[in-house]
């Protein structure tokens, strides 16, 4: 943490950041300063009260307590394994600049916003020649407030505008189109994918801010999908807005063996050697024809998905974490159910499974009166084709897809983590 | 409390400061009789007003410092933090009420400074020079000269000169518009209306500045409503509508015929009318956050498909703008430099689009582009923004 003297000290010169020294949360009264925020929240975690949902600074009932803040450099990003926030922004994002040098900048510039803005700390005054490099939305003093910024690239940066084509992650490809899909161009794809998580809806739209007033000129918004983790209802693994609960089946992240199975990207092989330590990102933004699903029987609904409704419990067996027992005549659990086509758990589909973190959205209303939500599926994997696509092939026309709709998202690959403090996100890929 | 506060506040300047080993940022030191500020304002108590100025301010060592800037008379009250010795002032802390207190901080290098006031209904007063030991901190407060209304009298008077000298032209071409209709000759009338169109778009009508004129000449087309049948829809925009809309020439010449009276008009109207000196550099950066808000996502256009040929003019008219205040942004604005290399980007990007006096419509831009040209017009736009801060007009020191 030496280097924090001059955090934007990459040479870049976008406005209100040239020259300028950040104050980070890197010493030791800051550190107290958040630490004592984090246990307020546990504190208004361990006494719910009737007025929590309206204190946009305290857990839920239920939850654990969240913590304040996740450590910017390590082997991986965060926000990868990282436990689910209950906000989140996904940006789908191209990069207008064709300079390589520019690109480099733009990167810089995105770890050194993430670095400061996943710490937390307070922006200097603006003084009378310019503007005030900070929106205030969060106030004069940023926290923390559990913010994960996680950064991917997408195919279509390593077309010939920069120069990387040799440098393109092996498995990276263009998000194709699966049977049921009904996707909006508008909505897929992009050069970058750039994941804001946190606690609170505020931070995550003030990192949103931050980052992308400092890169205007060399970077635009592809598309957006806002996402939310619901709490647990009333325990367990939240609930979808089909009303299940969704991701019980995931693979243990503190299962660090399993997780360098199916999450963490290996370099060498195929593989250029920077990829080491990223992991491969599928989003999809899956609209719920929610008005429908709620005038099918619940009976119908269990079956399509395989769990029941009220407990997330297997149909074969008694609670939400029972491994469910798919029978061979398919009497409890159906041949077609959701859960047994993504994870038939044979031995040979074991590394098939990608690791799931996904969220629920709501953006409205649509012109027939529907609304208009969803469910913005994430899942991180050490290789596309083996786990997300190959489960993918296997739900094509399930039941379920009646009632679901893909229509966006893409492949991206998330980059691996900045190690140091003069390190950035993609320096690899230069190399 | 209050001194558990006094210490966060300063441990946190320490960490803002990142060198805390060199330990050049403490607490301004207090004189031994603080003035009655609010104790519940970070800083310093500094009384401050039209009598005393500076007074519990004696200078202590390099780094942050906080002021608890405390308005002890009977008038409102503006504040400098000066460097004496090169006169760039660190904060500009405007409009403090009676009896109030208020905190503003900055980080200063070793030097002499000192406060001054300028109260709402006198003449400045400076406070006493105080020095400020220690070693120079890694990066300071970025400060400057300011900029005063005298500096600016200038620069607004050459603008009116420029503004007034585009008439005859705009002029000329919304007459030969209506004489166009006239003969039935549409091809023509497209030609002097986009003609006429942007030389107005480089005139600096961003966000009312012309007022009522500005609706008779230039009217933005209404949400929801067919501008050509909007009754209370006028200027190029009508005409636009109409005529790209395929109605009779005849039928549309009414409307140019207006639209000559409503630049006569605004041509009188302009001959008396008194900028004011704040003007100059908020038109410098509002032209292209006009064109952001209006022009970009096509709100402004009614048919023509002309959107770039707008944004080109108001470029143009940007450029103009910034032409007079250009000696005081040179030793003010350290960003400049770049800001003049993201105006020619910009402008060569959206000339790209002019096909000899046919320019590519927005519908017609692949994602790609659309997001080149976006990204091209925000980034310059946030830069044009340190111009009207800088130029914005302040009390004298002198």
């Amino acid at each position: 943490m030496t280097d924090q003297e001059c955090p934007f000290a990459h040479g870049m010169s976008r406005r209100g950041l040239l020259g300028r020294a950040l104050g980070t949360a890197a010493g030791a009264a800051s550190v107290g300063a958040l630490a004592f925020v984090g246990a307020a929240h546990a504190d208004d975690t361990s006494t719910p009260s009737a007025s929590a949902s309206a204190d946009p600074g305290s857990g839920s009932e239920g939850t654990t307590a969240e913590r304040s803040s996740y450590p910017f450099e390590g082997t991986h990003q965060q926000g990868i394994l990282t436990e689910k926030q209950r906000q989140a922004a996904f940006l789908s994002l191209d990069v207008t600049t064709s300079s390589r040098r520019e690109l480099q900048d733009l990167l810089k510039t995105i770890t050194d916003q993430a670095r400061f803005l996943t710490t937390g700390g307070t922006q200097p005054n603006a003084g009378l020649v310019e503007t005030d490099p900070d929106s205030g939305i969060v106030g004069p003093t940023v926290a923390a407030d559990g913010l994960t910024v996680t950064l991917g690239v997408g195919a279509s940066l390593f077309d010939d505008r920069f120069g990387l084509a040799k440098q393109k992650p092996a498995r990276l490809t263009r998000m194709e189109a699966f049977p049921n899909d009904a996707l909006d161009p508008a909505l897929c794809h992009g050069d970058l994918m750039l994941q804001l998580c946190a606690n609170n809806t505020d931070t995550v739209l003030h990192a949103l801010r931050q980052i992308t007033r400092a890169t205007r000129g060399s970077m635009q918004i592809r598309w957006r999908q806002d996402g939310f983790q619901s709490p647990p209802r009333p325990s367990g693994t939240p609930r979808n807005l089909l009303g299940f609960k969704d991701g019980t089946g995931n693979p243990a992240s503190d299962d660090t063996g399993l997780m360098e199975q199916l999450v963490w990207t290996k370099g060498g092989g195929a593989e250029p050697a920077w990829v080491e330590g990223g992991s491969y990102q599928a989003v999809r933004i899956i609209r719920m024809l929610v008005e429908f699903w709620d005038r099918v029987s619940i009976l119908e609904q269990e079956r399509i998905f395989g769990r029941a409704k009220d407990t997330g419990a297997p149909l074969s067996g008694d609670a939400e974490f029972d491994t469910p027992v798919y029978d061979q005549y398919g009497d409890s659990i159906a041949y077609d159910a959701h859960i047994r086509l993504a994870n038939p758990r044979t031995s040979n589909t074991a590394d098939q499974r990608p690791f799931r973190r996904s969220f629920n959205y709501d953006n409205g209303v649509d012109p027939n009166g529907n609304l208009d939500m969803g469910h913005l599926f994430v899942a991180f994997n050490q290789d596309l084709e083996r786990q997300f696509i190959t489960v993918q092939k296997r739900l094509i026309d399930e039941p379920l897809v009646d009632y679901v709709s893909p229509i966006g998202g893409g492949y991206f690959f998330a980059l691996p983590g900045v190690q140091g403090s003069s390190d950035w996100l993609g320096r690899g890929m230069f190399a | 409390m209050v001194a558990a506060l006094v210490v966060l506040v300063v441990a946190a300047a320490l960490i803002a400061l990142g060198r805390p080993h060199h330990r050049s940022s403490v607490a301004p030191v207090a004189a031994a009789e603080p003035a009655h500020s609010d104790p519940s304002v970070p800083g310093v108590p500094v009384e401050v007003g039209a009598d005393v100025c500076g007074q519990g301010w004696t200078g202590g060592k390099a780094g942050r410092q906080t002021f608890a800037l405390w308005d002890n008379s009977s008038v409102g009250v503006e504040v400098y933090l000066q460097n004496t010795d090169t006169g760039k002032v660190y904060f500009d802390a405007e409009g403090i009420g009676v009896d109030v207190t208020r905190s503003f901080s900055a980080v200063i290098g070793p030097g002499h400074y000192r406060l001054y006031c300028l109260p709402s209904d006198g003449d400045g007063l400076p406070g006493p020079t105080v020095t400020v030991t220690g070693t120079a901190p890694a990066s300071t407060t970025p400060a400057m000269a300011p900029v005063t209304d005298a500096d600016l009298f200038g620069p607004i008077a050459k603008y009116h000169a420029w503004v007034t000298s585009r008439f005859p032209t705009l002029l000329r071409q919304v007459r030969a518009l209506k004489d166009d209709l006239g003969r039935g000759d549409t091809a023509a009338a497209k030609k002097d209306w986009l003609a006429g169109h942007m030389t107005y778009e480089t005139m600096g009508a961003a966000y009312d500045a012309f007022g009522d004129d500005n609706d008779a000449i230039n009217g933005m087309p209404a949400s929801g409503v067919d501008p050509a049948k909007d009754p209370h829809l006028h200027g190029f925009h009508k005409i636009e509508a109409r005529l790209w809309g395929g109605a009779d020439p005849a039928a549309i010449t009414p409307a140019a015929d207006q639209l000559v009276k409503a630049v006569s008009k605004l041509r009188t109207d302009f001959k008396g009318e008194r900028l004011n000196t704040i003007d100059i550099g908020l038109r410098s950066h509002e032209i292209l956050e006009n064109a952001l808000q209006f022009v970009l996502n096509g709100t402004d256009d009614a048919g023509s498909g002309t959107s770039l040929a707008t944004l080109d003019a108001n470029i143009t008219g940007t450029l103009a703008a910034m032409k007079p205040i250009r000696p005081l942004l040179r030793t003010r604005d350290t960003e400049l430099a770049e800001t003049d290399r993201w105006i020619k980007r910009s402008r060569a990007l959206v000339r790209s689009y002019d096909h000899h006096g046919t320019w590519t419509s927005l519908d017609a831009l692949s994602t790609r582009q659309r997001e080149d040209l976006n990204a091209t017009i925000s980034e310059t736009t946030e830069l044009l923004s340190r111009v009207a801060t800088i130029t914005e007009p302040r009390g004298a020191t002198q």
